[in-house]
């Protein structure tokens, strides 16, 4: 794995908001090529924080994020080619269809020029129905809504893709396809790291595994690892234990 | 990129329950509004027309007797202005007429006199439409344009490519602001096209430039409250915040300062009322007509001798001719006076009256909404400076018929020292076809654009403030 080109690094990376808050505490971490990095952790570990410090929504205290070896505070812009972003509540624009909003952010995203078609083949890819790809986003459930939003971050084709999320409110049936399209991505070479609460599927899909809490990665382990520990017991021992100390 | 941003604001606007809503509202209004107002300028200006008719009659028939008897007026008519058609300005508040008598001008009634109690709430034209229903439109339009897309996080979504914030912002404003101008300036042209089969005269004169100047003023007050509104949008996280912002907003702009500004103006400069300035005229002018007739009879007692009233009606005698030396003087200098002390009261009076409006303008333009009725009005004339030129006319016209008119008749009064009271006449002959007719040219289009310089500058300073808040409070916007 180490081998595979660095595509995301968060180098030392610290946020303490206005209010005091510390919320993301010197995180190290590096999701290459072909790699799925899981991040565990409670409400408030630190997991939005540093996926926001990644898109730039927010300036670090200290440190610095890299997408593919860009400084994405010093050039976010250029930064942002090379990342796409799925939220737990796929943002999308109620009023257009599947296929507007996929026009829209493709767009966005540099592919301009693209037939109907090649919109078609993207949502028939992650298995939104023939029928939905002309209805108005507004009336589509929320596996829908994600694997538009999984279409969005194919279509834009980036080398590294974000996800906040992205399993939370799923059918077992639709989380289950969702990780489908994630494995396909990372057999194509995307750097994929993924905040989750769902320990289960983190395990399945992630080829490391990171614990946060109180801003600090507390624990690192990789897929060989946790075929000999067990992830639901380190997780919920490490949700129990004393807070940290600063 | 900007495109793209455009194209999503159109057809985002588009295919929202609010653009119908504003599209029928646009079409329904507007064109009533100058359908309906084009109806009541057709009937002001049949009244125009009578009531000149009824004049030229009134003045043929005129003799010398009335002239002495001193119950000759003139009336002076303003044609009602073409344009009232979209703003009516001060158009009901302006006298139709002017009475020109040998005592004075006085105005006549104006066309707001016809109006039933519900015009105390203002007339609904174009101007009314524009202020008080599509601004607040353009305002709303624009309140959950950035915090809206924040809520449903669709700004994240925008902000995770490689887009620069001002794109979003401008590619906003441009989109979501077509969005607002199209329906609009679809409902104006439908308006202009229902009045071609009420014969309205689109292409004499000036109308066309006026015209085009109203649709563009109009355009440009709708892009500063649509740019409001984003600057709103922009300075809160919540698109319910936003609305409530921006309705305090829309109270203050509309309704509060060009309504306060008077009020503050009269307080700071206060001014008397009309009629105290008219009754200290008019004792003037009687302690300026008393002081001369009693001048009078001391030279008439002086020359001819007390008692001896009668002598001066032989014309030949040195006596006479000493008179009527002496009397001239002594009337000329009389007039000179009293028209020198009634200008004196009448620019005191103007000037106070000018400082305080100007103030009162000054303040209101603090509000966009004022700058953008006043602008409008002038364009139409209906405004300040029609008014401004009528008040010009009827002065001038007063002139002439002084001159023309009622200085042909002389009435010589004195009280004699002995206190008994004499009065004379003298006339001289007036060709009654050939007395000047009132006229008054409107206002031009380049004089209502001079006049409001204030107007534009403060349209420009709320077209570019907001803008340049919106801007800066985008770029450093908390999307989260």
């Amino acid at each position: 794995m180490s081998q595979q080109k660095l595509y995301l690094k968060a180098d030392d990376l610290s946020k303490r908001y206005e209010d005091g808050v510390l919320a993301l505490d010197h995180l190290n971490l590096e999701v290459r090529a072909g790699e799925v990095y899981c991040l565990l952790g409670a409400n408030g570990a630190g997991k939005t924080t540093t996926i926001n410090l990644f898109l730039n929504f927010i300036p670090p205290t200290t440190g610095t994020c890299f997408i593919n070896g860009i400084d994405v505070t010093r050039d976010p812009l250029e930064a942002k080619k090379y990342v796409a972003f799925v939220s737990e509540n796929v943002m999308l624009y109620g009023n257009f269809t599947a296929r507007q909003n996929l026009d829209f952010f493709a767009k966005l995203g540099g592919k301009t020029g693209l037939a109907k078609e090649a919109y078609y083949q993207v949502m028939r890819r992650v298995s939104l129905q023939e029928k939905a790809f002309e209805q108005r986003v507004k009336t589509f459930s929320k596996g829908m809504r994600q694997k538009l939003g999984i279409s969005i971050a194919i279509i834009k084709d980036a080398l590294a893709i974000l996800l906040d999320e992205p399993t939370a409110g799923l059918d077992p049936k639709a989380a289950e396809e969702f990780l489908e399209i994630l494995t396909e991505l990372k057999a194509e070479g995307k750097a994929i790291l993924m905040s989750t609460h769902d320990i289960f599927r983190a395990k399945e899909i992630g080829d490391r595994v990171g614990i946060m809490k109180e801003g600090r990665l507390v624990l690192e382990r990789t897929r060989e690892e946790l075929q000999y520990e067990d992830l639901v017991k380190i997780y919920i021992d490490y949700m129990k234990s004393e807070p940290l100390t600063a | 990129m900007f495109k793209t941003i455009v194209r999503k604001e159109i057809l985002e606007n588009i295919s929202s329950y609010r653009f119908p809503l504003f599209a029928v509202i646009c079409l329904t209004l507007v064109p009533l509004s100058l359908y309906v107002n084009h109806a009541d300028y057709g009937k002001r200006l049949r009244d125009y027309g009578e009531q000149m008719r009824l004049a030229d009659e009134a003045g043929s028939s005129m003799t010398m007797r009335d002239l002495m008897a001193g119950s000759v007026a003139m009336k002076g008519f303003r044609r009602p202005a073409l344009l009232s058609v979209f703003s009516q300005g001060l158009e009901s508040a302006m006298p139709r007429f002017y009475e020109f008598t040998q005592d004075g001008v006085k105005p006549g009634e104006s066309s707001s006199g016809d109006e039933s109690v519900l015009s105390v709430q203002g007339k609904v034209d174009f101007v009314f439409l524009v202020q008080m229903v599509l601004s607040l439109i353009g305002l709303l339009y624009a309140s959950d344009m950035i915090s809206g897309e924040k809520e449903t996080g669709t700004l994240r979504a925008m902000l995770s490519n490689r887009l620069p914030r001002d794109t979003i912002l401008s590619g906003k404003i441009a989109g979501g602001y077509l969005a607002l101008w199209l329906p609009f300036v679809f409902s104006f042209l439908l308006g202009a096209f229902l009045l071609l089969p009420g014969s309205f005269p689109f292409f004499s004169g000036d109308t066309p430039a006026r015209i085009v100047a109203i649709l563009l003023a109009t355009s440009l007050f709708l892009l500063i409250y649509y740019i409001l509104g984003m600057a709103v949008s922009t300075s809160s996280a919540k698109s319910r915040t936003s609305a409530m912002a921006i309705l305090l907003v829309w109270a203050f702009f509309q309704l509060i300062a060009p309504k306060l500004s008077g009020m503050i103006a009269s307080v700071i400069y206060p001014v008397r009322t009309e009629t105290a300035v008219s009754l200290e005229k008019s004792l003037l002018a009687k302690s300026v007509d008393t002081e001369t007739a009693k001048e009078l009879g001391r030279q008439y007692d002086f020359i001819f001798g007390a008692g001896r009233q009668g002598t001066a009606d032989d014309e030949k005698t040195p006596e006479r001719k000493k008179w009527d030396s002496v009397r001239s003087d002594i009337e000329q200098s009389a007039r000179d006076r009293k028209a020198r002390e009634v200008g004196r009261i009448d620019e005191t009076y103007r000037q106070e009256k000018r400082r305080q409006q100007t103030l009162a303008v000054n303040i209101s333009l603090l509000s966009p909404s004022a700058a953008f009725a006043r602008l409008i009005a002038d364009v139409c004339g209906t405004g300040e400076v029609e008014r401004t030129k009528y008040g010009e006319a009827v002065l001038a016209y007063q002139k002439a018929l002084d001159s023309e008119l009622f200085s042909k008749v002389k009435r010589t009064i004195m009280i004699h020292p002995s206190g008994g009271t004499t009065m004379g006449f003298m006339t001289l002959p007036v060709d009654f076809k050939k007395l000047p007719k009132f006229s008054m040219t409107p206002s031009s289009l380049a004089e209502a654009f001079k006049a409001n310089g204030n107007s534009l500058v403060s349209l420009v300073f709320w077209l570019v403030a907001p803008f340049a808040v919106a801007y800066v409070r985008f770029l450093k916007y908390d999307v989260r």
